[in-house]
């Protein structure tokens, strides 16, 4: 059921297998002292690209920074060893720590930003060090570096170059690699994924952005600061060129060339285009072009990289489906789900949400209807949290909520679904759901074994591995209340469900949605549809102008004066 | 009288700054995409300028409508290899494949001219004026006015003709631009092109006073992204203003302290200015595309 290294067990699995096992010989027996040398090097970038992969490929944040956490972790641990004679056991810590807080102190601020401004902030972090780098001599030996760096002295005892040295970076990597992909094929890495894809949808399933970003950008720091560190004493000098540009581009090359978000492609590409210049001796300096080159060729022709090609040549067996698993017990329901008080909301002097207050009983569907612009969308977003309210308060479960993010609200048991449908394309069915139960399961294992629980709820279990770009519109909304559900929600919020069934579908969720209610769920319903509103709706609110104007059962609607006028109105006589 | 002498000298600089931030942002604003090698094009019109320079031994102002052209050229490359095959995928990936154009225009550049400093011929002359008191580098002087003329004339092709008008339906929305049967793939070509020349121009002017290597690219992105996300990400008028504040910021530091901490300051002020006002100092321009 796990996937292979990032999913092509078992042939491209046993291909990578093979590619380890020739790389061992050729170490072992093939190699000479140099050829030895360039393999500890492409060991070293390869371990600085597993970190970029965590950041990049599975997070999404196209962090410019990654060469300047290798630089850092060089000069901690060229400083620490030439100037003050630590030990490679004490050094590499400190390679760790440093580049680690500094992600830290950088990352809360810079990870908020939009993609181009966080590439341009990390930049910018990069180009701040290497100017100090180059101007504060005392320190870092300025634009000449500090020569005198000895190599890994571990306990005392030099690791002597060739061999040795070698085996010892490749360890390292091997320990990394195994780390970062036990990790990414985890429960962690699939959170991240889906903040990658869609970070808002991430926060309503109840995973914490701010927090999986800045772990990812840590960890990325901690992998670039190891790597940094291995350089400076297979280099044994430690000058500028260790912050500059260059290494940033060798990193990001070999991420794209090998395959993004793959831990086997950082390797693969690492091996590969460290290899490169020696393969085309006439470059001599040139190579970065070649690289350039590489890169474009990549990006264009085979977005997944060389390990996306593989896989491809190379499928996995489809898995077999898991077998469902009980979803824990559910709190007993609150009486009242969700209060609403007094909310408020102005986009640009407008009122969208002009003092709304409502309450959702225990077993409770309440109706929410009103005009195009009405303000029923707003309400929503303003309930689960994406939008901040000027003013008012909501109570989820009895509980304050206005002041909390969308993840902490979706933990108090706020669920909804998306108007426009939000599901990532490139997920099965299994894998859409299964993410609802990420932040409350053990394991990956546990939340896809939940997720099958509740598509066979929904009868949908036999689309399971479908994946969720090719779905029909009945089927997709189906697909989007099962993760809504999966999240064992106090009150679940949906926006227009049944735009796009068909009758029988319709009728079909109307007796999903009754039973639901039935178990003490409370659920509130945006829907233009009245044949499919009214007679499932226990109550009724009507919107106007982000203003309630009606506010009682559904009988009523037809008959108030005001509603007519400004809603049913419209469609009827006008 | 030093002051003014600075605020000179700082407008200059800017007016050429302008230039490489104004050909980010046209790019920007008709594919939503970040042009990242526009460092690096502005690089390789300060190599062209200079390596044109033997051969034709003639004053920069009579270059400039050559290397301009050449660089169009080059503009039209770029588009065709590294924007048009990627239109549909996230943006990140136009991000990574200009970094690559960037990569082998910088590596490039080595290989053709070295990585030695290189400088353009003047625009005019390189005397210098005297005005009220106060000595002006020709050079400086020329700059600012080119720069005004070249930024005004597109402002004018741009607000005047049914071409512009054509590049500004695209840049704001092409689908709606395809509907109305605007050629869009011509209309981004063109920008690209336009975007390269305005790079072309901005290389020559900088490389006459500041020299020009190979690796001068790097610093010139940053800034060029630093005056459109001060200006207001997208804002054509907000990348000028940028500009000349970075650049007067740039030179006034220099003075008083050293051009590394005036650098410094320039990116600690843009990491302080994003962490406050994500959405830059005049607010977004540009729409979000998903």
């Amino acid at each position: 059921m796990r996937r292979g290294l990032g999913g092509g067990l078992p042939w491209a699995g046993l291909l990578y297998a093979a590619g380890a096992a020739a790389l061992c010989l050729y170490a072992l027996f093939g190699a000479t002292p140099y050829g030895l040398r360039v393999l500890t090097v492409a060991g070293v970038y390869a371990l600085a690209a597993i970190g970029f992969q965590i950041v990049f490929g599975l997070a999404g944040a196209l962090s410019l920074a990654q060469g300047a956490f290798f630089g850092l972790g060089a000069y901690a641990s060229g400083i620490l060893s030439s100037q003050f004679g630590w030990d490679f056991a004490a050094t590499l810590p400190a390679a760790l720590a440093v580049p680690l807080l500094v992600a830290l102190v950088v990352g809360l601020p810079v990870l908020r930003l939009e993609s181009h401004y966080f590439a341009l902030a990390t930049l910018g972090i990069a180009q701040i060090l290497l100017l100090a780098a180059v101007n504060l001599p005392a320190l870092t030996g300025g634009a000449n570096g500090l020569a005198g760096v000895p190599g890994v002295v571990l306990f005392g005892r030099t690791v002597p170059r060739g061999l040795p040295l070698a085996a010892l970076v490749w360890g390292i990597v091997a320990v990394g690699g195994l780390l970062a992909w036990r990790l990414s094929v985890g429960r962690w890495g699939r959170a991240l994924t889906l903040v990658r894809d869609d970070p808002m949808v991430a926060a309503t399933l109840g995973l914490d952005v701010g927090r999986l970003r800045l772990g990812a950008f840590a960890l990325s720091a901690l992998f670039g600061g190891a790597a940094g560190a291995l350089a400076v004493h297979t280099q044994r000098v430690v000058s500028p060129e260790v912050l500059e540009f260059p290494v940033m581009v060798t990193i990001l090359t070999v991420a794209v060339v090998g395959g993004r978000g793959r831990v086997a492609g950082a390797v693969l590409g690492a091996v590969l285009l460290l290899h490169l210049p020696e393969w085309l001796r006439g470059l001599e300096r040139g190579y970065l072009l070649v690289y350039g080159a590489a890169l474009l060729l990549t990006i264009v022709l085979a977005p997944h990289g060389l390990t996306g090609l593989v896989e491809r040549l190379l499928p996995a067996r489809a898995r077999p489906l898991p077998a469902p698993r009980p979803l824990p017990e559910p709190a007993a329901p609150h009486t009242e789900p969700l209060r609403v008080e007094g909310l408020r909301k102005a986009f640009g002097g407008v009122w969208a949400v002009d003092g709304v207050s409502l309450a959702v009983p225990r077993g409770a569907i309440l109706g929410l209807i009103g005009p195009n612009g009405s303000g029923k969308t707003t309400l929503i977003n303003l309930v689960s949290g994406l939008e901040r309210a000027d003013a008012g308060r909501v109570l989820v479960a009895g509980r304050y909520a206005t002041a909390l993010r969308a993840d902490a609200r979706a933990r108090l048991g706020v669920a909804r679904s998306f108007q426009a449908g939000a599901l990532p394309a490139a997920a099965t069915v299994l894998e859409a759901v299964a993410a609802a139960r990420l932040e409350r399961s053990r394991g990956v294992a546990e939340a896809e074994g939940q997720g099958m629980a509740v598509l066979h709820r929904l009868g949908i279990a036999d689309h399971a591995a479908t994946l969720c770009g090719g779905l029909p519109a009945g089927l997709r909304r189906r697909v989007e209340l099962a993760r809504a559900l999966a999240r064992q929600p106090a009150v679940l919020l949906l926006d227009e469900p049944a735009a796009g069934l068909t009758d029988a579908e319709k009728r079909e969720l109307a007796a999903h949605l009754r039973a639901l209610a039935g178990e003490g769920l409370g659920i509130l319903l945006v829907e233009h549809d009245m044949g499919f509103l009214l007679p499932l709706a226990t109550r009724v609110v009507v919107l106007d102008q982000g203003r309630t104007l009606y506010d009682g059962p559904p009988q009523g609607v037809r008959q108030d004066r005001r509603v007519v006028a400004a809603y049913l109105g419209e469609g009827g006589g006008a | 009288m030093t002051l003014l002498q600075l605020l000179v000298n700082g407008v200059a600089l800017g007016a050429a700054y302008a230039l490489v931030a104004l050909g980010f942002v046209l790019v920007l604003n008709a594919t939503a995409a970040v042009n990242f090698a526009q460092g690096d094009l502005v690089m390789a019109g300060g190599l062209l300028a200079a390596a044109l320079a033997p051969h034709l031994p003639v004053p920069g102002i009579l270059l400039l409508p050559a290397v301009m052209a050449v660089m169009a050229g080059l503009g039209l490359a770029v588009c065709a290899a590294a924007y048009l095959p990627l239109r549909h995928r996230p943006p990140v990936s136009v991000f990574i494949s200009t970094i690559a154009v960037g990569i082998i225009l910088q590596n490039g550049a080595t290989l053709l001219s070295g990585p030695e400093p290189k400088s353009a011929p003047p625009l005019f002359g390189g005397g210098t004026l005297e005005i009220g008191g106060l000595v002006v580098a020709e050079q400086s002087a020329a700059i600012v006015v080119v720069a005004a003329l070249l930024i005004g004339a597109q402002q004018w092709v741009f607000a005047r003709t049914q071409f512009g008008r054509r590049l500004r339906a695209t840049a704001q929305d092409p689908e709606m631009a395809r509907a109305c049967g605007i050629p869009v793939t011509a209309m981004v070509l063109a920008t690209f092109a336009i975007g390269t020349a305005c790079a072309g121009a901005a290389g020559l002017l900088l490389a006459n006073q500041f020299f020009v290597t190979p690796t001068s690219g790097g610093d010139l992105i940053l800034k060029a992204y630093i005056a459109v996300t001060l200006g207001g990400w997208g804002s054509v008028p907000g990348a000028v203003a940028g500009a000349l504040v970075i650049a007067l910021f740039e030179v006034v530091v220099s003075a008083v302290l050293s051009y590394p901490v005036a650098l410094a300051a320039l990116y600690a002020t843009l990491l302080a200015v994003l962490v406050v006002r994500p959405q830059g100092l005049f607010g977004e321009a540009a729409r979000r595309r998903a």
